[in-house]
């Protein structure tokens, strides 16, 4: 979109060098600190979404994350990639990308229509992290 | 719910680009444009699409979508270098981001055919027309020819204005 600033560009200049951390202690409560932002503090969205909680991302991992989805008392509860179709389509690859914990109880894949921040048409991969994960993200 | 009174445009009139109006004075004319969407985003859209309305009625964009925020934009170069597709007579608005609950407030006054869209969801032709008056009104502006400037994808989403008029809303949920 030619006249959206993307999440990228307008965070990326505030946070140091991208480093995908592996150390799950550190993801497992918000806020999982650099390189990660807080999605609601960067784009006009809300600070909880219905369905995904609170979400971080590193910049640098846009647009298909991961995105870290925390609930209400911020507990980790699942990781979020937004892949969009036309790029899969067109040949794009998104290989080899984190994740916020090993541990996944579901996987949920279905149809988003944009929204800011990952504005073309794109699938939601959501793996929830445990087996009560998702209703504590449902609201 | 909160409600956010963000903005409030006088369009097409001497009065300016902006005009502040008091709610009393506003009340008495106001449709409801609700941006709505499923819960998990797959659908979007507004709520009429299509709407006709008599000059000088203020139209209350309000965003039900829990999950998403959305504007409602005219197509005008003042609003990201886009092709005019608003009256001449008319001044371009931009409701911003509104997140849930928020609403923004658009007066219309200039008769023809208004075409807006939804920033961050115009890929998906989250898109909108108003009809203002009549076609033999004094000033009345037909709707926007196709241009490369909008998708193919765009312009099927907008209502014809002939059905706008003959149906006073159109709605496409």
């Amino acid at each position: 979109m030619k006249f959206l600033p993307s999440l990228f560009v307008t965070t990326s200049l505030l946070v140091a060098a991208p480093s995908f951390a592996h150390d799950e202690e550190a993801l497992k409560t918000a806020p999982p600190g650099e390189p990660y932002v807080q999605v609601s503090d960067a784009l006009p969205l809300p600070e909880f979404i219905p369905g995904l909680g609170t979400l971080f991302v590193d910049p640098q991992t846009l647009p298909a994350g991961p995105f870290l989805a925390y609930d209400h008392d911020g507990k980790l509860s699942a990781t979020v990639y937004m892949t969009p179709l036309e790029d899969l389509q067109n040949g794009t690859a998104y290989d080899g990308l984190g994740i916020g914990s090993h541990t996944v109880s579901g996987v949920d894949i279905y149809y988003n229509a944009g929204h800011p921040g990952v504005e073309k048409p794109h699938a939601h991969v959501v793996l929830y992290h445990d087996a009560d994960a998702k209703g504590r993200l449902a609201e | 719910m909160m409600t956010t009174r963000r903005q409030i445009f006088a369009l097409g009139g001497g009065l300016g680009a902006a005009l502040l109006l008091p709610r009393a004075l506003s009340a008495a004319s106001v449709e409801v444009i609700e941006m709505r969407g499923t819960a998990r985003g797959e659908r979007i859209w507004y709520a009429p699409t299509g709407l006709a309305i008599e000059p000088g009625t203020t139209v209350r964009f309000v965003n039900r979508d829990q999950g998403n925020s959305h504007t409602a934009t005219a197509y005008h170069p003042i609003n990201f270098d886009r092709l005019r597709r608003i009256p001449a007579a008319a001044e371009p608005w931009d409701t911003g981001f509104l997140l849930p609950g928020e609403s923004a407030e658009v007066t219309f006054k200039a008769p023809g055919v208004y075409d807006y869209y939804c920033i961050p969801h115009e890929m998906a032709a989250m898109v909108g027309r108003i009809v203002v008056g009549h076609p033999d009104d004094p000033g009345w502006e037909g709707p926007a020819p196709a241009t490369d400037d909008v998708s193919v994808e765009v312009l099927a989403a907008l209502p014809s204005v002939e059905d706008i008029l003959a149906h006073g809303r159109i709605e496409r949920g």
